[in-house]
């Protein structure tokens, strides 16, 4: 498209919103890919915008700020965690109706289009948590399908005598998960530590807390310095973790 | 609109982005005046009026991430969401008003109407707008009064008018570039390609 006189008077329609008709595709597909036209497109909405000010500002009534102020929380939240499996479909059908909608100048169209930019940015977080989510998930289930997977037995201890766990870990990918249960809520600033013992001496293996029903699954971060796991054992520690164990030990293994 | 203004909205966008309440009453503070005049200039009733600033704040909390500091200014995007959903409802009850718009000349009686008290800033880019506006040729000015404040496309200008189409669209497209000419150096930085 032709930066001419025609081009102009398609910028000046979108900058007012008007109607654009069968020229509408053809003007998203060029301003998509043209940062000249995007420019004269900001300059031309702030032109017509200064129409504004010949318009009297009247003074809103005193309680709509609050009315407004007060519904905020009604307003959805941007990100809430979903459920993977259906993110992906979401964020597909938004982006298709995305698609669908370029080049449509509708007023009602374009502001439907702004709230769907809007929504899709949020699944775009939300499917960005699924994909770590899933990532996790490949990760235990490498470790636990690995033909080389040991499966350790952890006992409650101090503390907590009725606290249960297993450790598999797998000496090829180094990695270790924990499925431990009847563990305490603790209270807030600390956390739970893994410790592998390797020569004798613990290395930490990565914090974790428990749910609310004292559940915790956990994979250990990478442990590529360890030759040979001897044994594993969990303390309690301050949120974050510590280089060597200061807390009490709360789950306690031996290696079969 | 002075960079001063602009950015200080801008920063009020990223802590609504944040959801911080106060900010969303502060942006509130800034604007509501101007944005519930231009509601009102377009749908003629106060509580229509009301409606349609509420429904673009809660907009605003909802999409403020939405916001693109490159594609214009803050005020802008507020007169623009305004705007589309006041023209959104005019459009709505067309059928029955389409013989009897007002003109668009006048100001439309406001009930309540008073001026919102502005700081010096605001004051010295409303008269670069309006000194702008003033300058245009009456016949380009209308067409853009009736574009920006009815939703008027080229056809219907042309028809309520009895002007040819062509000539509409000429005066639409001028009248805007004149526009953008006389207040571009007072737009903030990023809002034109100089």
């Amino acid at each position: 498209m032709a930066h001419n006189e025609r081009f102009e008077e398609l910028v000046a329609l979108r900058a007012l919103g008007l109607p654009m008709g069968a020229d509408g595709a053809e003007f998203a597909r060029h301003l998509a890919g043209c940062p000249e036209c995007e420019r004269l497109l900001a300059e031309l909405r702030e032109a017509a915008a200064t129409l504004s000010t010949t318009v009297v500002p009247l003074a809103p009534p005193p309680d709509l700020r609050r009315r407004i102020l007060g519904s905020l929380t009604e307003a959805p939240r941007a990100v809430a965690r979903p459920r993977p499996s259906i993110v992906p479909w979401m964020l597909a059908a938004a982006a298709a109706l995305l698609v669908v909608i370029v080049g449509l100048d509708d007023a009602r169209l374009r502001r439907q289009r702004e709230e769907l930019r809007s929504r899709t940015d949020d699944l775009s977080a939300r499917l960005a948590s699924a994909k770590q989510d899933l990532a996790r998930q490949d990760l235990r289930a490498r470790v636990l399908e690995s033909d080389d997977v040991r499966l350790l037995f952890l006992g409650g201890k101090g503390p907590q005598p009725d606290a249960r766990g297993k450790v598999f870990w797998s000496p090829k990918a180094k990695r270790g998960v924990l499925l431990a249960g009847n563990l305490a809520v603790l209270p807030s600033g600390k956390q739970y530590e893994l410790w592998v013992f390797a020569k004798g001496k613990p290395v930490p293996a990565g914090v974790f807390d428990a749910d609310s029903s004292g559940r915790a699954v956990f994979e250990s971060r990478d442990l590529s310095a360890v030759d040979r796991a001897e044994n594993f054992a969990v303390t309690v520690e301050p949120a974050g973790g510590v280089p060597a164990p200061t807390g009490p030990i709360v789950l306690v293994g031996t290696p079969s | 609109m002075s960079s001063d203004i602009a950015k200080a909205d801008r920063a009020l966008i990223s802590r609504i982005e944040e959801r911080d309440a106060d900010a969303l009453g502060l942006l509130y503070d800034r604007h509501a005046g101007r944005l519930l005049g231009l509601a009102h200039r377009i749908v003629g009733e106060t509580g229509e009026a009301e409606e349609v600033l509420q429904e673009v704040f809660l907009w605003v909390w909802r999409s403020a991430s939405g916001f693109d500091a490159g594609r214009g200014t803050v005020l802008g995007w507020l007169l623009m969401a305004t705007r589309s959903r006041a023209i959104d409802r005019l459009r709505a009850r067309r059928p029955a008003l389409r013989a009897g718009l007002r003109a668009v000349e006048t100001v439309p009686d406001a009930p309540s109407a008073q001026d919102v008290e502005a700081d010096s800033a605001t004051r010295q880019w409303e008269n670069v707008c309006r000194s702008a506006i003033a300058q245009l040729p009456d016949e380009q000015r209308r067409a853009l009064e009736l574009a920006y404040f009815e939703g008027l496309t080229h056809q219907e200008i042309s028809e309520k008018t009895a002007t040819p189409l062509g000539t509409v669209k000429t005066r639409v497209r001028l009248g805007l570039m004149k526009l953008r000419d006389s207040v571009r150096p007072y737009l903030p930085p990023g809002t034109h390609g100089t």
